[in-house]
């Protein structure tokens, strides 16, 4: 795999300064949408709220994960990026089938750590911002949840970076932390812009804190806590398994596993 | 969307359509009336079904929409404490007229945003889209995932089929317990994501010696319809929808709720 071409010029300064200043400009918007949406919103939701900031959290999330892709993707070596294409199919075809089952799990998110643990933080925080965006074509409802699958990528490439692919008892673990943090992230999504959950099984468990009194956002929130960890806990393993299936020659193509010593026994170049 | 999707209704430019797509979601969003939802999902159905999009689109909506209005029913229908007007009630039920109100207002105004995102997604061609990005000059990674994610799908599914029967004509055996079916699984995960990556890394090398990786200016030979009608009619929509937005949510002179 070739990872940059030796024929023409590469970009300028600037451009790499344009591109980390929409890469901030991308993270600030979801962070400051997030925290809009947590601190300013009344936590009654049946009550005034909804149109105002559903269309907020729309825009606000949409807008940092447009930014992010626009920062990131013009840097990542062709090498990632065709296998970027492969995630998001990866991604979609789980998430389409575990979603169409009784199961409170998401499973659509095995693509993007594959590419965070292959390639980094950046690659997956743009693999999963564009996994949102590509499926919202099928699945519209996907579409807000963007930039959750941006920081699910971004915190797989960090825990891959700092050698927690090295064990393979400590990628559940990750997964576990990941998922906490997934959660907590997209609990006031769901509950801002839809009101509830997209499956019936998740829908479920939110029936059930709601029916022990918990407000609206307080039940989807303790759903998430439930389900997100589970379920990032499961995808991290499936991907540490892939990883450690692949032929060493093929994992070691990618400079941030030989850089960084992501897997076990992988020698640094 | 669909690589082999028509063009555009009347040929109508992808922008025209996405504007339009924007203008309808958020004004119903913004509204937030069950009965407006209501009537937009209903004149948005009629006009898809005139257009012969409609049994491409509806469909697919039905199969978001139907777990999706199911959950709401549950959360909101069934257990919807803040409510007053109680209908029914068998111990911690409880399905008050308030809570279902909230569930049909969520669930149609989702509805609404749902079809006209997937009356877009059929109605684009993904060729004419990677045109559009070319010319107002995104990142041209961006056109290849896009394309690129559309049309391997089916070369996806295809390969996962042929791993599964080759695995099959070794003696894979499928469905026997939990960890049978785990293995069986692995055995075709595996191989499937390996040939993908080995792919993709040939891919890689073409593209490069194609001077994908370069910097300078693409030039796309496709033409993607357009007219000077369309782009007066997408700025004044963008325009409009600024404008009602500006008085629905600022001065509470315009509504009689106030700022909502």
């Amino acid at each position: 795999m070739s990872s940059s071409s030796l024929t023409l010029p590469a970009s300028g300064q600037a451009a790499g300064r344009n591109r980390r200043l929409l890469e901030i400009l991308g993270g600030a918007s979801i962070a400051a949408t997030y925290v809009y949406l947590v601190l300013a919103q009344p936590t009654d939701l049946t009550n005034g709220l909804s149109s105002g900031s559903t269309l907020l959290a729309l825009s606000g999330f949409l807008l940092g994960a447009v930014l992010l892709i626009a920062g990131v993707l013009p840097t990542v070596p062709t090498s990632t990026l065709v296998l970027i294409p492969v995630a998001l199919v990866l991604n979609i075809v789980l998430g389409q089938f575990i979603g169409s089952t009784l199961v409170p799990f998401y499973l659509d998110s095995v693509g993007t750590v594959l590419i965070a643990v292959l390639a980094g933080p950046a690659a997956g925080a743009a693999t999963g911002a564009l996994s949102g965006i590509v499926w919202s074509l099928f699945n519209p409802t996907v579409l807000p949840f963007a930039a959750g699958a941006a920081l699910i990528g971004f915190l797989a490439g960090l825990a891959a970076r700092y050698g927690l692919f090295r064990r393979f008892y400590l990628a559940p673990v990750a997964g576990f932390v990941t998922g906490i943090f997934a959660g907590v992230f997209s609990a006031p999504i769901a509950a801002f812009v839809y009101g509830g959950t997209s499956g019936i099984a998740t829908g479920a468990v939110v029936s059930a804190f709601r029916a022990m009194g918990d407000s609206l956002l307080s039940a989807i929130t303790k759903q998430a806590l439930l389900s997100d960890p589970m379920d990032k806990a499961i995808v991290f393993s499936v991907v540490a398994l892939l990883v450690y299936a692949l032929p060493r020659r093929t994992t070691l193509q990618f400079p941030f596993i030989r850089r960084h010593r992501v897997l076990a026994g992988a020698k640094t170049s | 969307m669909l690589p082999d999707s028509p063009a555009g209704p009347g040929g109508l430019n992808p922008l025209t359509l996405l504007s339009a797509a924007v203008v309808i979601a958020v004004t119903t969003t913004a509204i937030n009336s069950w009965a407006v939802s209501a009537a937009v999902l209903l004149l948005l159905a009629t006009l898809l079904a005139l257009n012969g999009l409609g049994r491409k689109v509806l469909p697919a909506a039905a199969v978001i929409m139907v777990p999706f209005w199911l959950s709401l029913l549950l959360t909101h229908g069934l257990f919807f404490h803040e409510g007053r007007t109680i209908l029914w009630t068998a111990g911690p039920v409880r399905v008050t007229a308030e809570g279902l109100q909230f569930a049909a207002g969520m669930g149609l105004r989702t509805a609404v945003f749902v079809v006209v995102c997937l009356a877009f997604s059929f109605s684009v061609r993904p060729a004419d889209l990677m045109a559009l990005l070319t010319k107002y000059r995104f990142p041209p990674q961006l056109g290849f995932v896009l394309c690129s994610t559309l049309t391997i799908a089916p070369a996806v599914s295809g390969r996962a089929r042929r791993i599964a029967q080759a695995q099959q004509s070794r003696g894979l055996v499928t469905g026997q317990g939990a960890g049978g079916r785990l293995r069986a699984v692995q055995q075709q995960a595996v191989p499937l994501v390996m040939a993908l990556l080995h792919e993709a890394g040939s891919r890689a090398d073409s593209l490069e010696a194609r001077g994908f990786g370069g910097r300078g200016p693409r030039t796309s030979y496709r033409e993607v319809p357009d007219s000077p009608a369309q782009r007066i009619i997408r700025w004044l929509a963008v325009a409009a929808l600024a404008v009602f937005l500006m008085l629905w949510f600022g001065p509470g002179w315009f509504t009689p709720g106030g700022v909502r």
